[in-house]
């Protein structure tokens, strides 16, 4: 039997690719608890848009300060 | 133009940590990090206080003036932010602040800290409004959708105050009136250098 076809070795290879997949993405995991993008691509703001005011005052947030002065 | 602010009504705050658990849910703050904390003083003694501490964000912070990287940026509506990417976890934020509310996720080897991390009062940071990448590093944004940091909207007996700095200011001085007595705004002359009218 040609040892590509055998079942055992094919088993054996699905199992030690898995556990490759598991080793790259543990290290990734940990690194967006480490403030990165966890591999998500950037979509960075303008300088303007960063600095423009963000606050609005919708009806949620009246109801906010509506009950806080109960 | 409104100026973002917090204020911790101090005979309000029953130290139950909600405002903590919000933050930490909302925001899926890695663990061993902290973006808001309960600080009681004399505790379980008759006159205990509490009080609900994060970030002030404060009008001349004190965090961005030593960074040497130049991390942080302040929004018009008053929002002391940074840029993870920008961030070197060198610490001397940490030590500049005077609420002690930037956090570390890691103590690694040669002093390595990852990242900082603090408040962002639920408004992201430098990445487009609401999007994936930006809940990954920042948390959520929920100003960009109109509402208020989740810790002040959860606070069960109101002790927590955010928003327009004017209009909570006007609702604690409503409270000290009828109360006849106010324990002040606490960490408002350090944080945006002046007092509350009362």
């Amino acid at each position: 039997m040609n040892e590509q076809d055998d079942p055992r070795l094919n088993a054996r290879r699905r199992f030690f690719g898995a556990l490759g997949l598991v080793a790259v993405a543990a290290p990734a995991a940990a690194f967006e608890a480490d403030g990165g993008t966890g591999g998500l691509p950037p979509q960075k703001e303008s300088e303007a848009e960063k600095r423009k005011p963000r606050y609005r005052e919708t009806d949620h947030v009246r109801a906010f300060y509506r009950t806080n002065r109960y | 133009m409104a100026r973002m602010k917090f204020l911790c009504d101090s005979d309000r705050c029953i130290e139950c940590n909600a405002c903590v658990t919000a933050c930490k849910n909302e925001n899926e703050v890695p663990w061993g990090i902290n973006r808001r904390r309960v600080v009681t003083i004399g505790d379980g003694k008759p006159g205990e206080r509490s009080i609900s501490m994060a970030c002030m964000h404060c009008t001349d912070a004190p965090c961005a003036a030593v960074c040497p990287v130049a991390c942080f940026y302040g929004t018009e509506d008053g929002l002391v932010l940074h840029d993870k990417d920008l961030c070197i976890g060198c610490g001397y934020c940490f030590y500049a602040c005077p609420f002690g509310a930037p956090q570390y996720p890691r103590v690694g080897n040669f002093g390595g800290r990852g990242k900082m991390d603090k408040c962002t009062y639920c408004a992201g940071g430098p990445q487009q409004d609401n999007s994936a990448v930006e809940y990954m590093q920042y948390g959520a944004n929920r100003i960009a959708e109109g509402k208020l940091p989740l810790c002040a909207e959860m606070c069960s007996t109101k002790a927590l105050l955010a928003g327009d700095g004017e209009i909570i200011a006007s609702i604690y001085k409503e409270r000290v009136q009828q109360r006849g007595y106010g324990s002040g705004a606490w960490g408002w002359r350090t944080a945006y250098r002046e007092e509350l009218p009362a």
